[in-house]
């Protein structure tokens, strides 16, 4: 082999050999890359996949929160929270059938490999669940009840991480601060609007401490920051006017109404019509 | 949230970065040792044919003591977690694949495959759970091979070797329509895919010159 690398040895005989050699060198390696583009293929078509189920999923979740925040607002005398929830979850379960077609895609360490495909849908649904849980029981989801909604009778549909966890809530926090100030005019909303301000506020500290740990955590909590400031000015203005005047109550919500269209006009955010 | 949720999520994040802080280890060792590595193959521009086997025979010693960090690295991830710590020594892998197959192919002039590569990269079958060599990272080393190969193709015929761009030319062209062949996606791979075509231009240059002098036989070209 070697001695082709030296210039002047090359017999005719062994040239006709090298040659035919080449050929079927040429011929090997095609094949070589066919099974390559395969593999590749494989892995694309299923991360196309996995991005289209992921998309289907944020689409319910994101149907399911506007109408637990339907639902809340409505002008009912009973457990709206426990109604809200219920109805929310029922359809969040129209996201189980496409849960459980990812799980064929994600088996084994095909999870981390599509990963990042799966994240996104992953975390609006944590975030509607969530927020069924919160009108529901005034609490915060744990992780693990958080990793039980993500199983069926076959066990989980993938693993949960911390990662999607938490950013998950901390989408939260922004649904919560819609509910309160959109609330907040209304009979008992003030009261509300409290308990949503100390809650999104403990919320904060604590996904505070995960911020090292947890990529993109950091950014989600200046949003978590701007919702509470939110809540708070609300809160304030209610609070002002309520109590250096001593006026009725409609002409207070009118008030605070004033407040929350101006805040809307602020920064919209695109994909939540409702805000 | 409850103290009992938050040390859940703590005591997770503390494996995760365990297991983080062990690869990180072995990780900036490995470093120190590809970069020696390429370092040593850099020389390959300067030296003629007949003494790159000693040369590319300096880098197996040095080949073989990253096998020890590859192992440690492997030991380190979590079944099924290798797509998730990774990126941490990608380009480690890929600049050895480089190394790899520029050696085979002073040794035999043909084309390294995956699984021989993996090998020679001390990467074990039954890790595969654990670490493999992905097709994306052997693939890039290659076009690294080639790149590197068309500097090699104008450099040799500095030191007076009119043949061997002859040979790097069959060589990088077999290669390079084996690239063709794959549906690329708009990232890394494809981006340094399309650096392959402006090798080839440069290796045919050479070509194009050396023959156009008649430098070599004709029966060569």
């Amino acid at each position: 082999m070697l001695h082709r690398g030296q210039p002047g040895l090359g017999e005719n005989d062994d040239m006709v050999a090298q040659s035919k050699a080449r050929h079927m060198e040429s011929m090997a390696l095609n094949s070589v890359f066919d099974h390559f583009r395969q593999q590749i293929d494989d892995s694309n078509d299923r991360r196309e996949r996995l991005i289209k189920t992921s998309r289907d999923v944020t689409n319910i979740s994101k149907k399911a929160i506007f109408l637990l925040h339907r639902i809340i607002l409505e002008d009912t005398d009973d457990d709206r929270g426990l109604r809200a929830a219920k109805k929310g979850r029922a359809k969040l379960a129209e996201v189980y059938p496409l849960f459980r077609s990812m799980r064929a895609e994600l088996v084994g360490e095909r999870f981390w490999q599509h990963q990042r495909q799966v994240s996104p849908g992953l975390q609006e649904f944590i975030e509607a669940l969530s927020f069924a849980h919160y009108l529901e029981h005034n609490t915060l989801i744990s992780f693990s009840e958080t990793q039980t909604a993500l199983c069926d009778e076959d066990g989980p549909f993938f693993p949960l991480t911390v990662s999607d966890y938490l950013l998950g809530l901390s989408d939260l926090t922004g649904e919560l601060m819609r509910f309160a100030i959109s609330n907040i005019s209304r009979r008992g909303g003030r009261t509300t609007a409290n308990e949503v301000c100390t809650f999104v506020r403990n919320c904060k500290a604590d996904f505070e401490l995960f911020t090292p740990q947890v990529r993109d955590l950091g950014k989600k909590q200046a949003v978590t920051g701007s919702s509470l400031e939110k809540i708070e000015a609300a809160a304030y203005a209610v609070m002002l006017r309520g109590s250096e005047f001593d006026l009725p109550p409609e002409i207070l919500e009118d008030l605070v109404q004033q407040t929350t269209t101006r805040f809307s006009t602020g920064e919209r955010d695109p994909d939540n019509p409702l805000y | 949230m409850d103290a009992a949720n938050i040390d859940v999520l703590n005591s997770l994040l503390e494996k995760d970065s365990n297991v983080g802080e062990k690869i990180r280890e072995q990780v900036k060792e490995l470093d120190k040792k590809v970069r020696l590595i390429v370092g040593i193959l850099g020389k390959i521009h300067s030296t003629p044919l007949n003494s790159m086997q000693p040369l590319v025979a300096t880098v197996d010693p040095v080949l073989l003591s990253c096998h020890e960090h590859i192992a440690a690295i492997a030991n380190a991830i979590p079944p099924d977690q290798y797509w998730r710590w990774k990126d941490m020594w990608s380009n480690d892998i890929r600049s050895l694949v480089f190394a790899v197959a520029l050696m085979e192919y002073f040794k035999t002039r043909s084309l390294i495959s995956l699984e021989k590569s993996a090998e020679l990269l001390g990467i074990q079958d039954e890790w595969k759970d654990r670490i493999i060599l992905p097709v994306e990272d052997y693939l890039l080393g290659l076009i690294n091979m080639v790149n590197e190969l068309s500097r090699f193709a104008v450099n040799a015929v500095t030191l007076g070797d009119f043949e061997e761009p002859m040979r790097i030319s069959t060589f990088v062209k077999d290669i390079f329509s084996g690239f063709t062949m794959l549906n690329l996606k708009n990232d890394l791979l494809r981006r340094k895919f399309d650096t392959l075509k402006y090798d080839l231009k440069k290796i045919e240059e050479v070509v194009y010159d050396v023959s156009l002098r008649k430098l070599v036989p004709t029966d060569k070209v």
